[in-house]
């Protein structure tokens, strides 16, 4: 792997929810530009570890986190990082499709307008037409789009989600299970989104489904028990684990 | 087999009598709506047999001792009006500042300390408040005036308005409270990870999410300022007085009524009578702001799909 | 070296968060300042009705010579030497040629006793602004110097009615009053109250006329507690011909008020009451009035007792609509009966904060300080059996 691709070095990281140690010692460089899939069996620490990754934990009292994060050549964790900054530049899409109570418009033209990073007007238009296109789902919703993002149908509001997450420009895009409470038709279509957009980003994603991971990774990391037990291409990861439990894993020999 | 038919229908009968004992007790609240509408209605009819309805709502003389009495109401609207404005100016920040900082900031351990401290702020009786404007609050408002150079009656609009705000605090605070603690984490973290501050996303995230609930909890604390009695009678005057200087003695709806009614009058005299034409005017206003303030909580549980509220 | 520095550059440096995260602290500040505010407020309060009140636990007695004969038995001023009339009591020393009546042996004698002090050489004594001549406070002064002046703890506050003295005003007859009105809001309002709430949580279907009856139960809650005062007026004292501010009159207006409060509480409580305990008796073949009136109703009791006990606090506080009814006449001597004229601890804090004597100020926050103590006992009683009851299903 050719150091000057990584965009995130993760060193020594360890993470404990009060006493209870749930990342051990992680260390793990995410390619630029890659789709890194986290796989692993539930409760294993993927969403835990993904949360670091744009100091999501910090909004958990109890979470204590040891170790480095180095994004683009500086540790996230270090005293002089804001983490809000962190936050503008590693991007987040969740589990549940959230879309604000707003219009389809504001839900995308928020974060940026509040950023400062457009003004009002054309300016803004533009940037909420692209990041819908980005998104996918413009031609969707290019004449509701003072309605409602909350009554959009399930998929669609994934979509906006992402258009909401791309708007703020970031550099990577953490997902967590981002299509699991989807049905197979919008999933197909935010896999398809994924693989178009990590030619701009860099995205991390939590699967549980391994067909997904294998379709559209390029690297993936199994998780166990708050170990990275393996992290490689995801070919190699699916064709050739080196590690028993990873093969027990993607075969669904596991508890 | 006879005597297990007849134990059969003496049951039935008894089922039966108890049932419709119950549906006899649930009719009474209904009787007590209607028992208030009615005896507010006839009476105001005939207040306004003998004196002008539009007058009532258009004069801005009314003077019910003297000879000739004259009922124009708009002063007595005004007064309660300012005093409600001024009780809302009150409440409404703190109240709802507070709650923010219940559900937002402060952890579940001090919330439940400090929910309940608040609503004390809602059991303490409004008599006690009358005196606590009258003899505590009311001085001081004159005090600070003089010291400024402005001078102050001692029955103001603005000692009672704000007492009033003091009590209405925990209606506003403690429903907005319940609502914003109602509103999804994921929406937070949806703004957060944005990168949001916290406090941006109480501000255009949180808080419009919450707002039929916060909307909701408003109406009812206009409504009670409108219905509250004590505090005005005891200090806010008696005078119906149509001015802006919020340190000038006023007079309400509330206030009107009880002088109507526990003067010397005849009962038929327009005079007290007069104390069911405000009632009326209170009744309906209070009313139609209790509704909609159901409907909105309403819409918010449903846009949320809550059962409990 | 430059190279380090250069790889350590913070690319997360963002100086317009600066002022974000500044605006953001303001608004916590705000919040908890308007939190502060409020408490601050509670504060307040409590302390002024504290300070306000505290003095008239003790009252002043002052030490003279009374003497019972023919002319003290005719005009109470001869009944003690007179540079002191103004000193003491009216209410007291005329009650000198009452107590000669009752008992005729008591004339010729003469006795030297604590006398109840007038409201002036009390509110001299706590250091109050006073209206005391000079005459009469030189004759104080040498009281005073004589030990024959005392404070002592005012016995009089609780076990006396209203009086036109404010030295000889207690809380009595009103605290007898709240309870009989309070008995007779609860006796009606609890049965009823329950009623509805069984009626609608276990027989009524979910139809037009239970949500109208819901609706209905609602909007009385938030109807102004006066609008009450109004109906008791109107109905029970115009149509029904009730004595005008009795006990009756007065609680039945409170118990339409305090209904709501029962219904949705004792709702509430049934509802919490398992479906399987209802399914259970089912089994069991009973019947539904069966199964309420003895498996339902004694698990949603304490809960049911809790809103009652709430409900009950209310009403204890409240004052406007019973003003309208009349229960804020002057009421010495407690009530016997619903039917007589009453007045009620609200009420009487109304009446005596509307007094010009200084001495009432410190009459009425202590009536204040003893409603709250009564008011707090109640939530706290109501909280104690929601914890003591609390069952998880
Ligand atoms: N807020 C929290 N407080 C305490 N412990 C937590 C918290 N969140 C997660 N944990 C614990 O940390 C461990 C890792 O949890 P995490 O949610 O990261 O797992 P996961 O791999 O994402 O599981 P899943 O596939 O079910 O989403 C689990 O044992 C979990 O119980
Ligand atoms: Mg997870």
């Amino acid at each position: 792997m050719a150091k000057d691709k990584a965009k995130i070095v993760v060193k020594d990281l360890n993470l404990w929810y009060g006493d209870k140690h749930a990342l051990h010692n992680l260390n793990i460089e995410i390619q630029k530009n890659k789709i890194t899939a986290l796989i692993g069996p539930s409760g294993c620490g993927k969403s835990t570890f993904l949360r670091c990754l744009n100091r999501m934990n910090d909004l958990i009292s109890s979470v204590r986190v040891e170790g480095e994060v180095v994004i683009d050549g500086k540790n996230i964790y270090d005293k002089d990082v804001d983490e809000v900054s962190v936050r503008k530049r590693i991007g987040m899409v969740f589990q549940q499709p959230n879309p604000f109570p707003k219009s389809i418009y504001e839900n995308v033209a928020y974060a940026p307008l509040k950023h400062g990073s457009v003004k009002k007007g054309s300016d803004c238009d533009d940037l909420v037409e692209q990041s819908l296109k980005s998104a996918g789902i413009w031609n969707e919703v290019k004449d509701i789009l003072k309605e409602p993002g909350t009554g959009l149908s399930g998929g669609q509001q994934q979509r906006l989600c992402i258009a909401r997450t791309i708007a703020v420009k970031p550099d990577v895009i953490l997902m967590d299970e981002p299509t699991s409470a989807l049905d197979p038709i919008s999933t197909e279509k935010i896999e398809a989104l994924m693989l178009e957009l990590k030619k701009d980003y860099t995205i991390v994603i939590v699967t549980h489904n391994m067909q997904q991971a294998a379709r559209i990774a390029d690297m993936t990391a199994f998780f166990h028990l708050g170990d990275l037990i393996e992290y490689d291409e995801t070919e190699k990861i699916f064709i050739n684990p080196t590690h028993k439990k990873t093969e027990d894993y993607i075969t669904g020999r596991f508890g | 087999m006879a005597t297990f038919e007849s134990k059969h229908r003496y049951a039935h009968l008894q089922e039966d009598v108890i049932k419709y004992l119950l549906i006899l007790a649930a009719t009474i609240s209904i009787l007590t709506t209607f028992g208030i509408l009615f005896s507010i209605v006839f009476e105001a009819i005939e207040f306004f047999q003998l004196r002008s309805f539009v007058y009532f709502f258009t004069g801005t003389e009314w003077t019910p001792g003297v000879e000739n009495s004259k009922f124009g109401a708009l002063p007595i609207f005004a007064g309660t009006f300012m005093i409600t404005a001024i009780a809302m100016a009150v409440a409404l920040p703190i109240g709802l500042g507070s709650a923010i900082y219940m559900s937002e900031y402060a952890s579940k351990n001090q919330r439940t300390i400090l929910k309940p401290l608040l609503e004390i702020l809602a059991g303490i009786p409004t008599v006690v408040y009358g005196f606590f404007a009258a003899i505590t609050v009311a001085p001081f408002i004159v005090k600070i005036s003089a010291a400024v150079g402005l001078e102050a009656s001692f029955n103001s609009a603005l000692a009672s308005g704000v007492v009033m705000g003091i009590m209405i605090i925990p209606y506003i605070s403690s429903l907005s409270d319940d609502v914003i603690t109602a509103v999804p984490d994921s929406l937070r973290k949806g703004s957060l990870a944005l990168g949001m501050t916290k406090s941006e996303t109480i501000r255009d995230i949180v808080i419009p999410s919450a707002l039929p609930g916060i909307i909701s909890a408003t109406l009812l604390g206009i409504s009670k300022a409108l219905g509250e009695t004590m505090i005005v009678v005891m200090a806010a005057g008696l005078r119906p007085n149509l001015s802006w200087n919020l340190l000038e003695d006023m007079t309400t709806v509330t206030v009107r009524i009880v002088d109507a009614l526990t003067g010397d009058q005849a009962f038929n005299s327009p005079a007290t009578l007069s104390a069911f034409a405000l009632g009326l005017a209170l009744f309906f206003v209070t009313l139609v702001l209790n509704v909609v303030s159901v409907r909105m909580i309403k819409k918010f549980k449903e846009k949320y799909k809550m059962s409990s509220l | 070296m430059s190279k380090i520095k250069k790889n350590k550059k913070n690319v997360f440096y963002d100086p317009s968060l600066k002022r974000r995260h500044f605006k953001s602290k303001l608004f916590k500040y705000f919040t908890l300042s308007s939190l502060i505010v409020s408490l601050a407020f509670l504060a307040i309060f409590f302390i002024d009705m504290v300070v306000k009140g505290s003095s008239a636990v003790q009252q002043t007695y002052v030490q003279v010579e009374v003497s019972y004969n023919e002319q003290s038995a005719e005009n109470y001023r001869d009944a003690v030497d007179k540079k002191y009339l103004e000193l003491l009591s009216r209410a007291v020393l005329r009650e000198i040629p009452m107590q000669i009546k009752k008992n005729p042996s008591l004339l010729g004698t003469t006795k030297v006793a604590w006398m109840l002090a007038d409201d002036q050489v009390d509110m001299y004594m706590k250091e109050y602004y006073y209206k005391i001549s000079n005459k009469d406070l030189a004759t104080l002064t040498e009281l005073i110097e004589n030990g024959r002046v005392e404070k002592k703890f005012n016995t009089i506050f609780f076990t006396h009615g209203d009086s036109k003295t404010p030295e000889y005003s207690g809380i009595l007859s009103a605290m007898i009053g709240t309870i009989l009105t309070l008995a007779v809001a609860m006796f009606v309002a609890f049965p009823i109250g329950v009623a509805t709430a069984v009626y609608l949580e276990e027989f009524s279907e979910q139809n037009a006329w239970s949500e109208f009856l819901e609706v209905n139960i609602n909007n009385l809650a938030a109807i102004p507690s006066i609008l009450f005062g109004l109906l008791g007026l109107a109905i029970f004292i115009n149509l029904f011909g009730f004595p005008r501010s009795s006990a009756l009159v007065g609680g039945l207006t409170l118990a339409l008020m305090t209904l709501p409060i029962i219904v949705v509480s004792s709702r509430a409580a049934l509802r919490s009451v398992p479906a399987t305990i209802r399914q259970a008796g089912y089994g069991l073949g009973l019947t539904k009035v069966q199964v309420v009136k003895d498996h339902v109703l004694p698990l949603a009791f304490p809960g049911i007792m809790t809103g009652s006990i709430i409900g009950l606090a209310h009403a204890m506080g409240e004052t406007a609509p019973l003003i309208i009814v009349g229960m804020i006449a002057f009421i010495p001597d407690s009530p016997t009966s619903v039917m007589e004229a009453a007045t009620v601890m609200p009420a009487q804090i109304f009446t005596w904060a509307g007094m010009p004597e200084r001495a009432y100020i410190e009459r009425t926050a202590a009536g204040i300080l003893v409603l709250l103590t009564v008011l707090i006992s109640l939530n706290a009683m109501a909280v104690y059996l929601r914890k003591k009851f609390e069952v998880k299903w």
